[in-house]
């Protein structure tokens, strides 16, 4: 039997859309929902400001899209193993504190040699942390490789904005600075 | 059955479901609720009295009711992205075609008016019928979605409206001017001076450009937005018309516009040439096939460097966005693209192939395309080898991680870039052949020329195997910028070899005769096949273009919060893809079908059909 040339036709293009469509099929399926939030308290302790800080950047800060932990070769974007012991010394005249918070409230101010700008502004949509959340984030940077000083209570930008000049202190945050 | 049979039968039909309705509604008539007869003094019961009392708060109720502005509404179902999703991706996919077709129409149209032959001007007008139901069918999508997104989307289009309301009434001029231009091109063919009907193509071809930038602008502000302030309003609206991805787009678009309109017509021609009764018409078909493929792969080889270009842009406005796009949710959809570009170029070169069988003393040629299908193959097998493989957790232990030991290094955009610039020259190579087929070159320097030739593909192909290899040893930051090289040594070749060629064969020998309506029709569903295949791959970039904004309305500035605040997973794209193909096949069937309606003869009285 002679089959009708419209009727091919349309059989070719079921059969090609069906194959395609069976590709998208055999892919890894995920959906992407839009980032949770991660509850901050004031009254947190150390060690769950350090896991909010972790799930902030996961989650909503979308900081392991670019960087990585403990990765080394070709990069796009700088590792962040080790920063909170790096991160004093990155910048002369700037404390870890006041360089991490500075690269996260402006991306843009130390490039890291042998890397491209190309950080968002992290306080801003579509990012958008809050202050908090960035003081969590900044925690978890330091615990990688350094000493954790900031709270939830610290004031770390705008740069001396926790300086307590009654005191006389240049530190910027956190108790032990 | 004759039309006159058919018209006695549909007019009894008629008369017959008027009958039935009249029927219909009296006996809903006959049936009609009556209120019985009730005496006129009114008894108040306490029943009566709640019932009273309850209309009376509801009234009060309604008039107290506040004005609340909606921010969504539901489309029932499918949901309303869904709906959205189906009647945007068809309003473009007829606008891509609406705006193609008369660029090559007008090309064609000139060629023939400059050649003064009239098969070229034939070609161009039956190119042209397509035209008029896709240019109804266009706007009547482009007005339901509008309503729909009205609709459903009220307080993003209030934003939307907010910063491009300027525009809007140009959009709708040109729209008006885009129907007087393309009404008066195709009724007006044959009926004006040449020049003057060139012109009107012209015209038509200038607004449809401008009604494409315009939306261009639209949606793509929604994923760079500019122009606006912290809070989203308006500081300039022309920045937000020409923000980051807008220029890029409006390339990008017009080319694979052309692409596609190019194997739509393709497409138009491989049905009338399998339902081709005589060898004239095949031979007609044959040829506009042809032409219809030839100006879609042309436009098709360059599309890569304009994608270059628009993901550059991307990465340029936000390396979130960029890496969202190629490294995050979506960077699996560009596995499934290559496997659909894979098997553009496979489908392009195989057309190429069986079109040798039309010209006489192709043969020389032929066993040659043995090599240029393992070249072919072994580009598409590389460019659609993922990065990682979904594997058990034994595998993956095995592999020593998510990626293969060896075909991992297969998955990364260096192989890749490497396999797609060797794929467009290998095409560019069958076009070569095919274009040499029946000819031989008769000037005294053929042989430096074909050396010359030899020698450039031979070095573009070294450079980009090279630059490929090297990407492997360097960081990212060069890595990226080798892509330019790679893509001009490709360019600059193609545009070589096709000078020398041109020259090479003017007043060439013929050693036969091209016999058009001589091929095998398999060739013919090649044709159909890439058509439905260029269809897909827009619908999924569109797809990809506009998902990359995530819970977003508009990037950064407009956040969704409707339930359909997620991305879906590939799987589910690409069945809305495929629902949205299938019913744009549906609908150009209907246009091919009126299109050649036109070739009918009148049924007189007393003929038959």
């Amino acid at each position: 039997m002679k089959v009708p040339v419209p009727l091919r036709i349309f059989a070719l293009i079921v059969a090609t859309t069906a194959f395609y469509t069976l590709v998208g099929q055999l892919v890894p399926q995920k959906e992407v929902h839009p980032p949770q939030e991660t509850a901050l308290k004031k009254e947190m302790s150390q060690e769950e400001i350090l896991t909010a800080g972790r799930q902030i950047m996961e989650r909503k800060g979308l900081c392991f899209t670019c960087h990585t932990v403990g990765k080394t070769g070709a990069l796009r974007f700088p590792d962040l193993d080790g920063i909170g012991a790096r991160a004093g010394s990155a910048v002369a005249g700037l404390s870890d504190v006041d360089y991490l918070a500075q690269s996260i409230y402006e991306p843009n101010a130390h490039i890291v040699p042998g890397f491209n700008p190309g950080m968002p502004v992290i306080n801003k949509p579509p990012v958008g942390l809050t202050d908090e959340e960035i003081l969590a984030v900044i925690a978890y940077l330091q615990s990688m490789g350094g000493k954790v000083t900031v709270t939830l209570e610290s004031k770390v930008w705008p740069l001396g904005a926790g300086a307590d000049p009654k005191a006389g202190a240049a530190a910027t945050a956190g108790p032990s600075r | 059955m004759s039309s006159r049979k058919i018209a006695i039968g549909s007019a009894v039909l008629v008369v017959l479901a008027l009958a039935a309705t009249v029927g219909l509604v009296r006996f809903i008539m006959s049936i009609e609720y009556r209120a019985p007869y009730r005496s006129d003094q009114s008894q108040a019961t306490p029943r009566g009295q709640a019932t009273m009392d309850e209309a009376a708060a509801k009234a009060k109720a309604d008039r107290e009711r506040p004005y609340v502005e909606e921010s969504y509404r539901r489309f029932p179902v499918v949901g309303s992205r869904v709906a959205v999703w189906v009647l945007a991706q068809l309003h473009l996919l007829f606008a891509a075609f609406v705006l193609a077709v008369p660029i090559f129409a007008l090309i064609i149209e000139f060629i023939g008016w400059a050649k003064g032959d009239a098969r070229y001007d034939r070609l161009a007008h039956e190119f042209t019928k397509l035209l008029s139901v896709s240019f109804s069918l266009t706007a009547t999508f482009g007005a339901f979605l509008l309503f729909m997104l009205v609709v459903l989307y009220p307080k993003f289009m209030n934003y939307l409206t907010h910063v491009f309301s300027p525009t809007f009434a140009p959009y709708v001029g040109l729209f008006f001017f885009e129907a007087f231009f393309l009404y008066t091109y195709y009724y007006g063919w044959g009926k004006f001076h040449p020049v003057v009907h060139l012109l009107l193509g012209l015209g038509l071809n200038l607004v449809g450009t401008a009604i494409m930038l315009i939306a261009n602008a639209w949606l793509t502000f929604m994923t760079t937005p500019a122009g606006i302030s912290e809070s989203g309003a308006v500081i300039s609206t022309w920045q937000a018309v020409h923000n980051y991805t807008w220029m890029p787009i409006n390339i990008h678009r017009l080319i694979a516009n052309v692409a596609f309109g190019g194997s739509i017509a393709a497409a138009y021609a491989a049905t009338k040439f399998l339902g081709a009764s005589t060898d004239e018409e095949r031979a007609h078909y044959d040829w506009m096939g042809y032409v219809g493929n030839f100006i879609a792969i042309c436009a098709f080889l360059p599309l890569p460097f304009a994608g270059y270009y628009l993901a550059s842009e991307i990465y340029a406005y936000s390396q979130t966005l960029g890496l969202t796009m190629m490294g995050g949710a979506f960077s699996w959809l560009f596995i499934i693209q290559a496997v659909l570009i894979g098997s553009l170029f496979l489908g392009a070169n195989y057309y190429l192939w069986l079109g040798m069988g039309r010209v006489d003393a192709s043969e020389r040629f032929q066993g040659y395309i043995k090599y240029l299908l393992i070249l072919v193959a072994a580009c598409f097998a590389i460019w659609a080898t993922p990065r990682s493989i979904i594997a058990t957790v034994s595998e993956t232990r095995a592999m020593g991680g998510a990626s293969h030991p060896q075909l991992g290094y297969l998955g990364v955009m260096s192989a890749k870039n490497t396999a797609v610039n060797i794929l467009i020259l290998t095409t560019f190579v069958s076009f070569l052949l095919y274009r040499r087929s029946g000819r031989t070159p008769t000037v005294t320097w053929a042989r430096l020329g074909n050396a010359l030739q030899l020698a450039i593909t031979a070095a573009a192909a070294g450079v980009v195997i090279f630059l490929g290899v090297y990407g492997y040893f360097v960081e990212a930051k060069v890595r990226i910028g080798l892509s330019i090289p790679q893509v001009g040594s490709v360019l600059f070749a193609m545009i070589a070899v096709t000078f020398i060629d041109v020259f090479m064969y003017r007043n060439a020998k013929s050693l036969g005769e091209t016999h058009w309506g001589r091929i095998h029709p398999a060739s013919q569903y090649v044709l159909i096949f890439l058509a439905v295949t260029f269809t897909w791959l827009m619908g999924l970039m569109g797809y990809v273009r506009s998902g990359l904004r995530q819970h977003w309305h508009v990037y950064g500035v407009v956040r969704d919060t409707s339930v359909d605040a997620f991305t879906p997973t590939l799987g589910f794209a690409t069945k809305v893809v495929s629902v949205t193909v299938l019913c744009f096949f549906l609908l150009i069937g209907f246009v091919f079908w009126l299109a050649s309606l036109s070739d009918r003869k009148p049924s007189g009285p007393g003929e038959t059909a």
